[in-house]
């Protein structure tokens, strides 16, 4: 044991002030403890919160010092100079609790924590956990979006709080909220693989974020003058006004309605200013709102962190069709306001038409309906009790969510997934319990959804309070079936999204043609206007950056489609990018896939398709270059060159290694004189660079009867991030050595009796460098050991050689 | 009548019966410091102490009733532990059951106030991420109260689900 302080130890620690935040980086000494890099929230921060001060009491002074008819004002006009030292030595104050506050502030958001150390004299440093995060919000005051700073605000569930960190550059805000997104989702990335494209200043949206709903200004306007919260004041206003004025004394009402008139403001404030520009858009991390015509505010929830939906149509709204969506969002509860200027709301869409409500729904619960649902009514019985309503009174639900309904001046529709029932309540009062009525209550966390299905009768309560316990339970178990495993490879698959978009191009889940890594194919229907027969390829969303990865691909695959090398090679006929998801259509392939095919097929015919494989492997170098010099040619920044060929294989290593590396030092302590040896080994390699699939293994591999009944590989699937321009041997190596990696008895003899071909056609110094490339695959792949043993161990087996 | 109430194929399981003393003492102690105050007050400030007697005599009556609903309130109690949900039924006017999934439970706390450490009892309160679900069972012993805390926490456990 060393006496070494464990490497966490820092985490109540604030650094001495005088330290450089940046200085404290990677240690020198490799196992010495790694002193996190904290930051400081932006330098402005303390000017701008003194400036937030200033205009709170200039409004509020300004509010006192308004005449309103009472005579007694309480500043005379005379002590001005008073008053202003008075708003100076607050600001002040302000001005110094924020430099304090801002100095004791240091987070760090990385690969591993989200935690934020604040307080001069009582220290306090939290630490949430990334899968707890419920919302990630952008909130960027007037004063700090001039220059250019935003708030990152995250409620982190029931019983905590809400954590701020203020003010933040908007760019790194952004991505900070990306990252902390997909983490959320329980997706594990790296804050640096982040894909965050810049969003725009004015609606806080990037090109990619697909707006679903866009508020116009008219409807909010109209939507507002025909709310009844708006229509009441009015009324009340107009009142006051021609009694007082008939009976001469309007002075008076005038006092009255100064208060009024404030309230009105602030109403126009939260509804039409607050509101202004609301967009409801889909970003590939959920769902996003984002509004304000001062106070821009950004808003991004999680889909499935959405506890319910609640939907209200004024007695006026109905004409038009609209309504307005809230949602319950655990931790937005407690905010007071109901919709606050720059605080996060639960609105969710402030005036909708039907189909805009049809459509955020959609998004919010896939594969609800809420107009197919059957709405069972009440009895008659409680009429003389509830005669404002109860005729409205209605529920239903579906194998999603329970809809309960109620109300004539508001309509109201509360909606609650089964999966998000924290509790089932029976209530009877002592007037139900005469007529034989009782109310249901479907609990859910603090906020506007509140859904009670209201005066049933008695057996019909039990049965939906049974059954709703029944429906809650079984869509838990289904949602714990489909929790993101929190690994590399297994990305979040929403299952219902998915099989919606499954739907949408007429296949299902059952017709699963195979999945890999990166992506799962789909058989489509063979339609007689087509050639050929088409799949469909979704790519997990786990994966990085697909979209971009899947149009690299596409290219490639044209400009090659006008070579012949006898194969094969994909096609993709059309990509996009539906419910969150990347997907291609590509051509399928004629024959079978090889790897299933091999573990059927006698030893000769097996000997004679690999063979192919290996002809195969080779037939790929005579592909046209498409950059020239050794690149890669897909993934973030492809195509990337390399001066030499150990440059290309250290940036190909580079990222696997990195994960792996304390995992293969523990497994192969020689390790570092292996990798040593690679790297002498590929700078001695003379070679001209020709294109490399990466990845020629039975399962990328397609296997067709010749005319005389003997297998031939006939095409080749799966180009992906793996594809590169360099050394053939490569391709020639992964022909042979991955087939020790197919599970049927015998793999390994055939793959000694392929290597033993390959010297047969290439020559003797074949053996050796199939050697030097093991090694390679072996570093490679080498970040299996996460998430796939057998391919770790096959790993280790390469570096002991 | 009671089918609504009935728990589904279970008997329920039925508080100490020390509850229904603990419950009387209770109400003889907080009743009338409750209406104690006011009255004063208003007796105090106006000098109209009939006013004050009026508010007596409403805690008095408040007092009687509650006493004569003691049996009642007490059979009025009940919980039992199903495969996936717990149910707690209780309330004699205003009735009330609720079912809670123990994939649902966020805690689970057993308090004992000193009225109830006199009588040897202790109760326990089931916590969800909705403020709604108000889950409390009083007046259990405290072994049996500490073995519903451990068994439920288990339960919670074996079937937890996210938000």
């Amino acid at each position: 044991m060393t006496a070494t302080p464990p490497p966490d130890s820092p985490d109540l620690r604030v650094e001495p002030a005088s330290a450089d935040p940046r200085s404290d980086l990677a240690p020198a000494v490799p196992g010495a403890p790694t002193v996190k890099q904290t930051e400081r929230p932006h330098p402005l921060t303390p000017f701008i919160r003194g400036w937030l001060v200033f205009v709170a009491l200039a409004f509020g002074l300004g509010r006192e010092l308004i005449p309103d008819g009472s005579g007694d004002n309480r500043f005379p006009v005379t002590n001005l100079a008073w008053l202003l030292l008075l708003i100076l030595a607050a600001m002040l104050l302000a001005a110094t609790a924020g430099f304090v506050s801002w100095w004791f502030t240091r987070f760090v958001i990385d690969d591993d924590e989200l935690r934020i150390e604040t307080g001069a004299v009582f220290k306090s440093s939290k630490k949430i956990p990334f899968e707890r995060l419920q919302s990630v919000d952008l909130i960027q005051p007037l004063a700090a979006r001039m220059f250019g700073l935003a708030e990152l605000r995250l409620e982190a569930g029931a019983g905590d709080s809400t954590t701020r960190l203020r003010y933040l550059r908007r760019s790194k805000a952004a991505a900070l909220r990306d990252y902390l997104l997909t983490r959320a989702h329980g997706q594990r990335t790296r804050l640096s693989d982040v894909d965050s494209s810049p969003t725009s200043a004015f609606t806080d949206l990037a090109a990619r974020d697909h707006p679903l709903v866009v508020v116009p200004p008219q409807r909010l306007v109209l939507g507002f003058l025909l709310s009844s919260e708006w229509l009441i004041s009015a009324v009340i206003t107009v009142l006051a006004l021609t009694l007082t004025t008939t009976l001469g004394v309007s002075g008076y009402a005038l006092t009255g309605l100064i208060p009024l008139l404030f309230g009105a403001v602030s109403l126009v404030g939260r509804r039409v200013v607050a509101m202004f520009r609301f967009t409801l858009s889909e970003s590939t991390r959920g769902l996003r709102v984002t509004r304000g015509l001062t106070n821009l505010t950004s808003q991004s929830v999680p889909i499935d962190r959405i506890q319910g939906v609640k939907i209200t149509q004024p007695l006026l709204w109905r004409r038009m069709g609209w309504s307005r969506g809230d949602v319950d969002i655990v931790g937005y509860g407690r905010s007071s306001g109901e919709d606050n200027d720059t605080a996060a709301t639960s609105v969710l869409l402030p005036v909708a038409t039907r189909a805009e409500v049809e459509l955020a729904l959609g998004r919010v619960l896939p594969a609800f309906d809420l107009g197919a649902i059957t709405m069972h009514s009440m009895p008659q019985r409680p009429r003389w009790y509830r005669w404002y309503d109860f005729w409205t009174l209605h529920y239903g639900w579906n194998e999603r969510a329970i809809v309960t309904e109620h109300g004539w001046l508001n309509r109201v529709r509360d909606i609650v997934p089964h999966a998000k029932t924290q509790s089932v309540r029976i209530e009877q009062g002592p007037l139900q319990r005469r007529l034989r009525l009782a109310n249901v209550h479907i609990d859910t966390p603090r906020g506007p959804v509140n859904a009670v299905a209201q005066e049933l009768a008695v057996a019909d309560a039990r049965e939906l309070a049974l059954s709703q316990l029944d429906r809650a339970r079984a869509a838990r178990t289904a949602d714990r079936e489909r929790v993101p495993v929190d690994q590399v490879g297994a990305g979040s698959t929403d299952r219902r999204a998915e099989d919606d978009l499954l739907a949408a191009f007429g296949t299902s889940r059952d017709r699963l043609l195979g999945a890999g890594g990166e992506s799962e194919v789909f058989a489509l229907d063979h339609r007689p206007d087509q050639e050929r027969e088409l799949v469909l390829r979704l790519y997990r969303s786990g994966h990085e950056a697909p979209l971009p990865t899947a149009t690299q691909l596409r290219g490639l695959y044209e400009f090659w489609g006008r070579t012949d090398i006898g194969l094969e090679l994909p096609v993709i006929t059309d990509l996009g990018q539906r419910a969150g998801r990347v997907y291609s259509v590509d051509r399928r392939f004629s024959g079978r896939n090889l790897s299933p095919w091999l573990a059927t097929a006698e030893v000769d015919e097996r000997r004679t398709a690999l063979a192919s494989l290996l002809d195969a492997a080779a037939a790929v170098q005579r592909l046209p270059a498409p950059v020239p010099g050794f690149a890669r040619l897909v993934g973030d920044g492809a195509p990337q060159t390399f001066p030499t060929l150990v440059a290309l294989a250290d940036a190909m290593l580079a990222g696997p290694t990195r994960e792996s590396r304390d995992q293969l030092t523990r497994d192969r302590p020689d390790v570092a004189a292996v990798w040593d040896q690679l790297h002498r080994d590929l700078s001695a390699r003379v070679v001209t660079p020709a294109v490399v699939h990466g990845d020629i293994c039975a399962p990328n591999a397609y296997v067709s009867p010749r005319a005389d009944g003997s297998p031939v590989v006939t095409g080749l699937g799966d180009f992906s991030p793996h594809t590169v321009t360099g050394d053939p041997l490569m391709d020639l190596t992964g022909a042979v050595a991955f087939v020790e990696l197919e599970g049927y008895p015998g793999a390994a003899e055939d793959a000694a009796w392929l290597e033993a071909l390959a010297v047969q056609r290439w020559g003797d110094a074949v053996p050796y460098w199939i050697g030097v490339y093991r090694r390679f695959y072996g570093f490679y792949f080498s970040n299996a050991y996460a998430f796939d043993p057998a391919l770790y161990g096959w790993c280790l087996r390469q570096l002991a050689a | 009548m009671d089918e609504l109430f009935a728990p589904p194929a279970y008997e329920w399981q039925r508080l100490s019966p020390r509850y229904r003393s603990l419950r009387l003492l209770s109400t003889l102690i907080v009743v009338p410091i409750v209406f104690s105050i006011p009255a004063v007050i208003v007796g105090v400030v106006s000098g109209v102490w009939w006013i004050s007697a009026v508010i007596w005599g409403i805690a008095a009556i408040i007092i009687a009733i509650r006493a004569l609903l003691n049996q009642r309130s007490y059979r009025a109690w009940g919980y039992v532990e199903r495969e996936d949900d717990l149910y707690i039924t209780h309330g004699v006017l205003y009735r009330s059951l609720i079912a809670v999934p123990y994939g649902r439970m966020q805690l689970v706390e057993v308090g004992s106030g000193p009225l109830e450490r006199a009588f040897g009892l202790a109760s326990v309160t089931l916590k969800t991420a909705s403020a709604e679900t108000n889950a409390t069972i009083p007046g259990l012993p405290p072994a049996e109260a500490a073995r519903l805390r451990d068994r439920l926490t288990e339960l919670g456990e074996a079937h937890a689900s996210g938000l």
